[in-house]
């Protein structure tokens, strides 16, 4: 009997050895997951259509980390950017993020230019307790669910930036008939349904509603509505190709109203559409042209230095975006620095204790634990601006402050 | 009545361009019972070439010619290429996949050199609209149903009038007996893809001033030029003109009057019924074979 209660004893302690050894492991592994890497990850466009727009985000990024890596980098470590590229399509954007988020183990994620992207990445994000920052895409989709923790972002929201450009436009308007033109895609969609309740909120209507499809080289059917409606001020959410061949077909009816656009036109737009681009005002939350603070001359010349294709200010063809990007790395890095340690989590956590002065706007918070208010950028630091002489200038600096576009 | 005009004048510029394609496509059927299938490349390429010849400091026209002269020259490539060892056998297929596989190396060398953006084409005709009772329209979008009509006489006569367009229509008639004649088939159907890469890169380059030339220029294009092609019955050439300028004209029309966002889909079904009713094609002749 005693040999068998030995053992019995012997088996009890080796099986309670084993599950010690079972839950240390468990606790490794939590705490290998806990301790992320040192390298923020993205998804961008480098390839495509708007391959143009990842490149504006990965100036500003690339010149940000310079900038910390220089000063001995975060808690001892240098940051990487580690891009890869969805070629615009959301379930590669998944793939990337995931690999960003498992293999690659990053401490977060910045985001690209494309709004349906971002969206994809909500439940993945999710999963992997990843935080991700915004750059560009708008969409308020993009930060506004109910579940939102992960998803934070340094850019404008579609929802302000559609009152923001209803006001302007309102101010514009001599008939007081304000109509809207938006992309047939998600974000111009999503655009029109930020108008629509900007509009009802205001207490006004908008007089006419009109959609182009991807390519359209001509919408002189639409523009006629929009005059036969009497409308004279122009809510605008399109990228610069399909806006270059509205302006055209504007011309071609002699058909002008004031234009108030997102900003998925940039710089671009004066090239392809020459003179008539002239006087089109654009939301946005920096330029790089004109007089700047000596802490922009400082990051304009390091983004020179680094990438010698930027000539002129005038060749970072999304200024904003560029800014918004610059922005995004600092608020995470210091996010580190206040979390302690590489741990998502605490970074998440942190990132509603960042108080800094960015290029874009003063983030004092840069984020409250709200669902309007993962947004760091807010309608205070909206700023417009307008195409002057083939130049995308803040508006103070050309003659289009108030007038309607000039005939 | 001006709204009625303005769309007619914009689906007659657009319907050109369309029409070109087709007959792009007509005239490498004809030849070959074969054809590019990414055609729309060959029409992007003429844009885009005459950007970069612009850029590098020739004038409008002759950047206009050199894109062209470069263009017919890659359309023999890939007929030497691409469909010639492939398209030996009766009813082979294998040319559609390699003629799309073209396409694409094309499009991808194309963004991966000219880069993803579009680029304007700078030309004196788009600076000021001209008016045609209220109606405005560039005289660049003018060129577009006058090269149309120019090409297509051309065309005709080359094909009714010399000795290179009765070897044209002897290929299509019966490949083996014109080769029995004397006539060199292979050599004919390479001058046809030839052909064929002129017309397309001649709308690449009229079109590039008033969009911007861009590599995925051809894409929607090349698809709806086909598309006109099929309904209108690949071997009319004057069917296939008419059908383009008309699916043109329907699409303007269809955006003024019905829907914008639902254009392209009331259009494609349109052309699915005439072709369920048309099988042929709506020009198309009924094709008998012995066995």
């Amino acid at each position: 009997m005693r040999t068998v209660s030995d053992g019995r004893r012997r088996r009890l302690l080796s099986a309670a050895l084993a599950c010690a050894a079972l839950a240390g492991f468990g606790l490794a592994g939590e705490a290998h997951a806990q301790r992320a890497e040192p390298c923020i990850g993205a998804s961008w466009e480098l390839t495509g259509a708007f391959a143009h727009q990842a490149q504006q985000i990965r100036y500003g990024a690339t010149a940000a980390i310079e900038e910390i890596n220089e000063k001995g980098g975060v808690l001892g470590q240098r940051l990487r950017l580690v891009a890869y590229d969805d070629q615009g399509e959301p379930a590669r954007a998944v793939d990337n993020a995931r690999r960003i988020g498992e293999r690659d183990n990053c401490i977060a994620m910045l985001g690209g230019f494309r709004t349906p992207n971002a969206i994809a990445l909500r439940e993945p994000l999710h999963e992997m307790e990843l935080p991700w920052v915004g750059t560009i895409s708008a969409g308020t989709a993009v930060i506004e669910f109910p579940t939102n923790k992960w998803m934070f972002r340094v850019s404008m929201k579609d929802r302000w930036v559609a009152g923001f450009l209803l006001d302007r436009a309102r101010e514009a308007s001599k008939s007081g008939k304000v109509g809207m033109v938006y992309e047939a895609t998600a974000w111009g969609q999503g655009g029109l349904a930020d108008a629509e309740r900007a509009a009802a909120e205001r207490g006004v209507t908008l007089a006419a509603k009109e959609t182009y499809n991807m390519g359209d080289a001509d919408m002189s059917a639409q523009l006629i509505r929009l005059r036969d409606a009497g409308v004279d001020a122009i809510v605008l959410y399109g990228n610069d190709r399909e806006v270059a061949n509205l302006l055209r077909s504007m011309d071609r009816l002699g058909y002008r109203p004031a234009i108030f656009a997102a900003w998925g036109i940039g710089a671009r737009l004066a090239e392809l559409a020459g003179p008539l681009a002239e006087g089109v005002r654009v939301a946005g939350t920096f330029s790089w042209l004109g007089e700047l603070p000596d802490r922009a001359k400082g990051v304009l010349a390091r983004m020179q230095a680094l990438f010698p294709e930027i000539r002129t200010p005038a060749d970072l063809l999304h200024p904003s975006g560029t800014a918004n990007a610059y922005d995004a790395v600092h608020i995470i890095a210091e996010a580190i620095r206040i979390a302690g340690r590489f741990d998502r989590g605490a970074v998440r956590e942190a990132m509603y204790k960042v108080n800094m002065t960015g290029l874009v706007a003063d983030y004092r918070p840069a984020f409250e634990p709200r669902p309007d208010r993962h947004d760091a950028v807010t309608p205070q630091a909206y700023r417009l601006f307008a195409y002057h002489n083939g130049q995308l200038l803040p508006v103070e600096q050309t003659p289009h402050r108030l007038a309607a576009r000039a005939n | 009545m001006t709204n009625t005009l303005q769309y007619l004048l914009a689906g007659l510029s657009i319907g050109s361009v369309y029409a070109m394609i087709a007959l792009g496509f007509a005239v490498m059927w004809h030849a070959a019972k074969a054809v590019n299938f990414s055609f729309g490349t060959l029409f992007m390429l003429g844009g885009v070439l005459a950007v970069v010849f612009s850029w590098r400091g020739l004038p409008l026209l002759a950047a206009g010619l050199a894109a062209i002269v470069v263009t017919v020259a890659i359309a023999a490539a890939i007929e030497r290429a691409f469909v010639r060892p492939f398209n030996r056998e009766a009813n082979a297929i294998g040319w559609m996949l390699t003629t799309i596989a073209a396409g694409v190396m094309l499009e991808s060398a194309t963004t991966a050199t000219y880069g993803s953006l579009g680029h304007p084409l700078p030309s004196p005709l788009v600076e000021q609209p001209v008016r045609i009772a209220g109606a405005g329209i560039y005289p660049q979008e003018l060129l577009l149903p006058a090269a149309l009509i120019g090409i297509t006489a051309t065309l005709e006569l080359v094909y009714r009038r010399t000795m290179l367009g009765r070897a044209l229509r002897a290929v299509a008639f019966n490949r083996v007996a014109a080769g029995l004649v004397g006539i060199d088939a292979d050599r004919i159907t390479l001058i046809a893809f030839a052909i064929a890469g002129f017309v397309g890169a001649l709308a690449g380059f009229l079109v590039a001033p008033v969009v911007q030339a861009s590599s995925t220029m051809g894409v929607v294009v090349g698809l709806k030029g086909f598309l006109v092609a099929i309904v209108a019955g690949i071997d009319s050439t004057r069917g296939v003109v008419l059908v383009g300028v008309l699916f043109g004209v329907l699409e303007k029309f269809l955006e003024g009057y019905v829907s914008t966002a639902g254009r392209d889909a009331i259009a494609f079904t349109a052309m699915i019924l005439a072709l369920l009713f048309f099988p042929q094609g709506l020009f198309g002749r009924r094709l008998v074979q012995k066995v």
